[in-house]
């Protein structure tokens, strides 16, 4: 790849020869010309990838690249096309087998956990490993639990066994689904696979399930950790993998990296991400105001969008600020107070919970839940909410219009797509996210209000998702950015109010907004 | 408003990878649209109807093929198909009314009922057992959108509890009586040209407004996005509970008018008189949905599903005199229907006419499309 100039030596040369001193050792998981094709795609060609004892390697590579097909493999889920050589601390394996010997060497936490949440911890533990049983055949329920107990203490879990996960918080499901996965394994050489084990946790927990992947990891076992974060990358991994289409673009100590050039192998081409200009808006004309809102966690917040400007709200999970959209929009599904107003339409304070007349789309988190509609097709997810425009006598639908429509926006917003009559779910995550948006931009609405825009978008479409909103912002747009991801908020906001136990603590803007300045007020540093 | 983006210009940043789009009428497309319309894939049930038809002109020669069995499956299976009807709304909003037979009994032996025993108009009498059908529409969705019980249960519960309402008015026998087979009343079913009785017609009437409704109005749409996300059209506007409710009432209605077409076409009201409908009605709304607008319940599907079926049981009932012939048939298409819009097993390679531009990607039997666990 010519995109990688500066580590293209250094990625030849870590591949070939041991790592110097530290990982003469043989490596525990060895995998070397790793193929697989889904009919005509190449899902992974020729990969290698070895994984030392004691250590965190981390595979890394944009959506699509070929991270969870490789899991798969390696789980036995997909067969690999012929020719690959697999070993496991030095003896070869079927990769087209699952036999007891891989089974006990290779461990998985898959991203959904694969937890039961209406059992208790003892029940999903013994889901893999089976019950201990009398000779009459029923549990001995004392001594399972025992068993269970000792196994999450190991990782300083104290929480009843007995009860269901669902009342367990999410870290606590995040052991025991580590623990489900170590079962029985004490001491082996092996590889334990997370695969994003993060997704799921808030960000105030995400350190205690690193410092237990550390304790796993320095009690011998090497670790396979799949993420496209890259924060978590440095903070953990010792050695990480980058795969992009399918290949294997590198391997390097991640002290070897920055995060600047760990973003480049990641998207193949000089990425700018994160340092845009932020000019301080010119027009403080206010195109929203927002009044003593309430709202689940939200303890009265106020705030005003100027014209022209890109305001992110931000602050931990739980902190509130992923409802001030939904309710803004008057999507938020409780009780909701406060008062608000769009001043271009009206001078006149509406009560917040009204705020679905005020008719400001959303573009939600959740795109699959909420955002598209997947058995429609491109065209008919874009048009739905611009039906009523689309009416010809006697209530018909007017189908010419509705497509040149569907065309035109597909075009302005640069969705890639085989047409407006294939079905979205074709079409990749970061281009859904442009259908979703140009659907609301569509109803011309005085203020674009989006809530984590670029969740499970590759780096390469995320800017494109960067330029669109920047662009609408600086056609004299409002824009509203409801975001937890950093890199959101420093490509895209000219000011950030950062929410914290459902107030807003603190106000930055301009060259203020920085990753320190952001985590701190966050987490409530002063 | 000022605010509208109105620079499109720069607005595609992925110039050539944009494919062209517009669908060119040329006469490739036109040609390639005959056959994506004509193909298995979209109208397989034709092809098994006719199929049937034709194994059962050599099974049966001297009775099957005449005018009088098309003139049969035709009459015989208009009320089968309203009542079909009834529930392709409801489906569309993935909404289960299961109370749709017992309604059709309802109001059956209510109509009969009041002929009969209160010496009503016709009229009247129609008029009172359409408005408890009304009713039963509205507790239906009462309980399903305003009390969130879900409707597959709350629907059978309602059935039961019309079905105490039947035996109260029927004392569990039919109601007969000459006003049920005299002149006006009887017209409104045995009224007929060249052969075709009415209820032809009002099935034809039925069928059309559903795919206008369904197809061509913005609510059709909304229906359809009510039953496959209702989350994701509640945050575009659509008004989903107000949807479910007035489809729950609609699918009331039109089940209730069935009844009536019944009583007037056997003259007698019976307290059981939908009960064999229920089957019947679901299996031709699940072939239904694999036809013509595959993964989506529609109309003209459904009505195909239903010739399918009745000309099947016609057909076993002249070729053989086994009674056991009908039920086995109907449930036979119907396990196949629900196993191939439950899209768990694809259709052959040969009978899939139409290859899906992606790689790697299955159009599925409902036409829902699955990618072989690429990259997550």
């Amino acid at each position: 790849m010519d995109g990688v100039t500066v580590h293209a030596d250094t990625s030849t040369e870590t591949s070939q020869g041991p790592e110097g001193s530290v990982r003469a050792e043989r490596p525990v998981l060895r995998v070397a010309g790793l193929s697989k094709r889904f009919g005509g795609t190449q899902a992974l060609e020729d990969v290698d990838l070895d994984i030392a004892p004691g250590e965190i390697h981390a595979l890394m590579g944009p959506n699509g690249s070929g991270k969870s097909t490789l899991i798969k493999i390696l789980a036995g889920y997909h067969h690999a096309e012929p020719g690959a050589v697999a070993e496991l601390d030095g003896e070869p394996f079927d990769l087209g087998q699952v036999t007891d010997s891989r089974h006990d060497r290779l461990r998985f936490v898959h991203q959904e956990l694969g937890l039961v949440n209406e059992l208790s911890a003892t029940d999903n533990l013994a889901l893999s490993r089976g019950f201990a049983r009398t000779a009459l055949g029923n549990i001995r329920w004392p001594e399972m639990e025992r068993r269970t107990t000792a196994l999450v203490e190991r990782f300083g879990l104290g929480i009843d066994v007995r009860r269901p996960l669902s009342t367990a918080t999410p870290v606590q499901r995040a052991v025991v689904a580590i623990a489900a996965a170590l079962q029985g394994w004490e001491g082996r050489r092996g590889v334990l696979v997370l695969d994003e084990p993060t997704a799921v946790l808030p960000p105030g927990e995400v350190a205690r399930l690193f410092d237990i992947v550390r304790e796993v990891r320095d009690a011998g076992a090497g670790i396979l950790y799949v993420s496209h974060r890259m924060d978590e990358i440095f903070a953990l991994a010792d050695r990480v993998t980058v795969i992009r289409g399918g290949r294997r673009i590198a391997t390097h100590r991640v002290t070897e990296l920055t995060p600047r050039s760990l973003a480049e192998l990641m998207a193949g081409q000089e990425m700018e991400t994160t340092h845009r200009t932020r000019l301080p808006v010119s027009s403080d004309e206010a195109v929203l105001e927002v009044r003593d809102l309430w709202a689940g966690p939200l303890r009265g917040i106020d705030f005003s969008l100027a014209r022209g400007e890109r305001l992110g709200i931000t602050g931990l999970v739980g902190s509130g600020h992923e409802v001030v959209p939904y309710a803004v929009c008057g999507a938020y599904t409780g009780p909701v107070r406060g008062r608000m107003r769009l001043p271009e339409r009206s001078e006149r304070w509406v009560a917040a919970k009204d705020a679905g007349g005020s008719g400001i789309p959303l573009v939600p988190a959740d795109r699959a839940g909420e955002g598209v509609i997947g058995d429609f097709s491109v065209g008919e997810n874009l048009t739905l909410p611009l039906l009523d425009r689309l009416r010809a006598r006697a209530g018909r639908l007017h189908r010419r219009r509705e497509s040149s429509l569907a065309e035109e926006w597909i075009q302005r917003v640069g969705v890639r797509t085989a047409g407006r009559g294939a079905r979205i779910t074709t079409l990749s995550g970061g281009n859904q996210q442009k259908v979703v948006m140009a659907r609301c931009l569509a109803q011309q609405p005085p203020v674009l209000v989006l809530c984590e825009p670029t969740a499970g978008v590759d780096i390469a479409t995320r800017l494109q998702l960067y330029d669109l909103i920047e662009r609408q912002a600086d056609d004299g747009m409002g824009v509203m950015v409801s975001s937890s991801d950093t890199e959101d908020l420093l490509a895209l906001c000219t000011r950030v109010l950062v929410v914290r136990d459902g107030r807003i603590v603190r106000e930055i803007s301009g060259g203020d907004i920085t990753e320190p300045a952001l985590i701190h007020a966050m987490e409530g540093i002063v | 408003m000022t605010s509208t983006p109105t620079r499109s210009a720069g607005l595609p940043p992925t110039g050539p990878d944009v494919p062209a789009v517009s669908a060119a009428r040329t006469p490739g497309a036109l040609g390639r649209r005959a056959a994506a319309a004509l193909s298995f894939r979209n109208i397989g049930a034709v092809y098994v109807w006719l199929l049937i038809a034709v194994l059962f002109s050599v099974w049966a020669p001297d009775t099957f093929p005449t005018v009088t069995t098309v003139k049969q499956v035709l009459n015989g299976n208009a009320v089968a198909g309203l009542v079909a009807l009834s529930v392709v709304l409801p489906l569309a909003a993935r909404v289960f009314d299961l109370s749709v037979a017992f309604t059709m009994s309802l109001t059956s032996v209510l109509t009969a009922y009041f002929l009969v025993h209160t010496g009503l108009g016709p009229g009247t009498a129609i008029a009172l057992a359409m408005t408890a059908a009304l009713l039963i529409g509205v507790i239906n969705a009462i309980v399903v959108v305003v009390l969130r019980v879900d409707s597959f249960i709350a629907t059978l519960a309602t059935g039961a509890l019309i079905q105490s309402l039947i035996t109260m008015v029927t004392d569990d026998s039919s109601i007969t009586g000459v006003r049920l087979l005299a002149k006006p009343f009887a017209n409104i079913a045995q009224l007929d040209a060249g052969g075709i009785t009415l209820p032809v017609l009002y099935l034809l009437l039925a069928a059309t407004a559903i795919w206008f409704l369904l197809e061509h109005t913005a609510t059709g749409r909304r229906l359809y996005a009510t039953g496959f996300n209702a989350n994701a059209a509640r945050l575009q506007g659509v008004r989903t509970d107000r949807l479910r409710f007035l489809t729950l009432v609609a699918s009331a209605l039109l089940s209730g008018v069935a009844g009536v077409v019944f009583v007037s076409s056997v003259g007698s009201g019976s307290p059981t008189a939908g009960t064999p409908y229920l089957l019947s009605a679901y299996a031709a709304a699940f072939v239904g949905a694999t036809q013509l607008r595959a993964g989506r319940f529609n109309a003209w599907g459904t009505v195909i599903a239903v010739l399918l079926l009745g000309t099947g049981i016609t057909g076993l009932g002249l070729a053989t005199s086994a009674q056991w012939a009908a039920s086995l048939f109907t449930g036979s298409v119907l396990i196949v229907a629900l196993v191939l819009t439950g899209g768990r097993i694809a259709l052959p390679a040969v009978l899939r006419r139409r290859k899906s531009p992606r790689h790697g990607v299955r159009p599925l039997a409902d036409g829902s499309v699955t990618v072989p666990d690429e990259e997550v």
